[in-house]
């Protein structure tokens, strides 16, 4: 009875150490040991505790960005007809303005389906592995969905089109901080077909 | 966590060691040394539970902040949780066989079963955060945050990584002792029972509740150990981060923080405060020293200025950022490092505060005596916290404290 209520504890006590060292490991800066027991660091914290407090770190970004997103549809006569931009960005900031408690699905939603499409697709926008094309997907669901909601339910269309302009931070003190920011990228996705949402 | 609160271990097993150890040879003194530190390592672990207010803090908070949160999605949750989220059931499928994550919510595609999943995670957090059946429902609060967490893992900031992984944590310590709805159970019971003694239990038995009792101890203790060296990283890793950043040097980094349109509720106010670089410099500077001195600080008394600091830092951030949920369960989690006298002290604060304000002026003879005695109720006489309840509104401190002693 004591022997196994000791070794209870140890065990207890034991895998806390583990842990904590695990952990340290998974949210410390690359570095040697981290690298060289990368296996077991991940076998421990993956998926249940992994983490990143990255937030503002190593820098906050520098740099907003406005997406927008366009609609095709073909009609039964074969024309095709393409709608103006619609800023989803805007939607967004508009929701986040004089809001006390705003809302994951206007700070996290679309600017993380972007961030996470980046992080997968690189400057390419053809994708190169299984969770590349999952993102993809997720991207157009998520402008679809905006878009349709912006129409009111109303047109319906078959592709949507992307267009992500990163407009620079000016540094403090700059002289230009009235006048809008050159945009430092305008970058233009290729139209995607819509199949099951936005109809 | 209550760390300052160790050297007040009665270090039990050490002592009858000491004076056999001045005779012994040096290996022996090492020996003896060394079995010395097990013991008070074995006391320190199961000699009781530490920091019980600090866990039922941490339940009381994140309780709260979840409950707050669905409520606040409550016109999203399709959006996020539900089968009509732009990241499909389908989707979530598919990372789950990548990842080995989880949830209850893909489970079905109905939306009437998405629907009372939500109405069962707000019971549960409301539950949860009263300490009602503590034990069982901090393992449904884990699978509930656990289950829409991986759901939604694509629109999850730093604010829900930590409500995650301290549900997942909390469900090891004894969160329910203090402040909850199983302690004022308990506490009636035991006061209904007055002096009927203890049933009788047979030796094993009793070996065997002795034997529960010291692994649910251990088990709280470590994992109070963890959730305390958690925090540390959080704020470690942060600031280590944030060393190798040049705009945290060059002490500009919140300007760029505030120009964030999506971190920008107050527009003017964010525009007002960038206005003033110095601040914004000292600010930033402030900050990462802050992050990466925070583990070095808790083992004095200096960490009490560090964490009110930090609570302003958090406040400022959940304004002027508009992150109220993640400052939320920031400042939650930097309750842990608060010791149980400060808890307790805490309602004699409020007491005294109430008395200062009441109608009557107290009888100084009676306020010394504060520290009091639960009340003592017979058998049959359920109403005994509510006579205390009733004496406190006399302005009685006498017999305030009955709410607290579990």
């Amino acid at each position: 009875m004591q022997a196994g209520l000791r070794t209870a504890v140890a065990v207890c006590l034991v895998t806390t150490l583990v842990h904590v060292v695990l952990v340290f490991l998974h949210v410390a800066p690359a570095n040697p040991v981290s690298k060289r027991y990368s296996s077991q660091v991940n076998g421990w914290v993956y998926p249940l505790f992994e983490q990143n407090w990255r937030l503002f770190a190593p820098d906050p970004d520098s740099f907003n960005r406005t997406i927008l997103a366009r609609t095709a549809h073909s009609d039964s006569k074969g024309s095709v007809q393409v709608t103006p931009w619609f800023d989803l960005a805007a939607v967004d900031h508009s929701a986040v303005d004089h809001n006390v408690f705003p809302s994951h699905t206007s700070q996290n939603l679309l600017r993380r389906a972007w961030t996470s499409y980046v992080e997968t697709h690189g400057g390419s926008d053809t994708a190169r592995s299984e969770r590349a094309v999952m993102l993809q997907t997720y991207l157009r669901n998520v402008a679809a969905d905006r878009v349709a909601a912006l129409n009111g339910g109303g047109g319906t269309f078959e592709f949507i089109q992307l267009r992500v302009i990163t407009l620079p931070v000016a540094a403090p003190g700059a002289a230009s901080r009235n006048r809008p920011p050159a945009p430092s990228e305008d970058r233009l996705l290729p139209w995607w077909k819509v199949t099951s949402h936005g109809k | 966590m209550g760390s300052e609160q160790i050297p007040q271990f009665p270090s039990t097993a050490p002592t009858p060691h000491r004076r056999a150890a001045q005779e012994a040879s040096v290996a022996g003194t090492a020996d003896r040394w060394f079995l010395e530190r097990i013991g008070a390592l074995w006391a320190l672990l199961t000699h009781r539970p530490v920091s019980l207010y600090a866990a039922s803090v941490l339940r009381i908070g994140y309780g709260l902040l979840y409950l707050v949160y669905l409520l606040r999605e409550f016109p999203h949750r399709d959006e996020i949780w539900g089968p009509g989220s732009p990241w499909t059931p389908a989707l979530a499928r598919q990372l789950f066989d990548q990842t080995g994550w989880n949830s209850i919510l893909i489970l079905s595609d109905n939306r009437a079963y998405f629907e009372l999943c939500y109405v069962m995670a707000l019971v549960t957090s409301a539950l949860f955060m009263l300490g009602w059946r503590t034990r069982a429902m901090s393992v449904l609060f884990a699978v509930v945050v656990a289950s829409f967490h991986a759901r939604s893992i694509f629109m999850t900031d730093g604010g829900d990584n930590l409500i995650l992984l301290m549900a997942l944590y909390l469900v090891l310590t004894s969160c329910g002792r203090r402040w909850s709805l199983d302690a004022r159970r308990n506490r009636l019971l035991a006061a209904r029972a007055g002096d009927v003694p203890e049933p009788v239990r047979s030796f094993s038995a009793q070996q065997l509740h002795d034997a529960r009792t010291t692994l649910t101890t251990v088990v709280h203790n470590c994992a109070m150990l963890v959730i305390a060296a958690q925090v540390c990283f959080l704020y470690g890793s942060a600031g280590l981060y944030k060393v190798q950043g040049p705009t945290w040097g060059s002490g500009t980094a919140l300007h760029y923080a505030l120009n964030l349109e999506l971190f920008q509720p107050w527009p003017a106010l964010s525009h007002l405060v960038d206005e003033y670089p110095m601040m914004i410099a000292i600010a930033s500077y402030l900050t990462v020293l802050l992050q990466v001195a925070f583990p070095f600080v808790l083992f004095g008394r200096l960490k009490y200025p560090v964490l009110t600091v930090l609570l302003g830092m958090h406040i400022g951030i959940a304004v002027l950022l508009g992150l109220p949920l993640f400052s939320g369960a920031m400042i939650v989690a930097d309750a842990v490092f608060l010791p149980d006298r400060f808890y307790a002290f805490l309602p004699r604060l409020w007491r005294r505060a109430a008395q200062r304000t009441g109608t009557r002026p107290s009888a100084p003879d009676r306020a010394a005596g504060a520290v009091s005695v639960p009340p003592q109720g017979r058998p049959g006489v359920p109403g005994s916290t509510h006579r205390a309840v009733s004496a406190q509104k006399d302005i009685t401190p006498a017999t305030g404290l009955a709410s607290e002693h579990g």
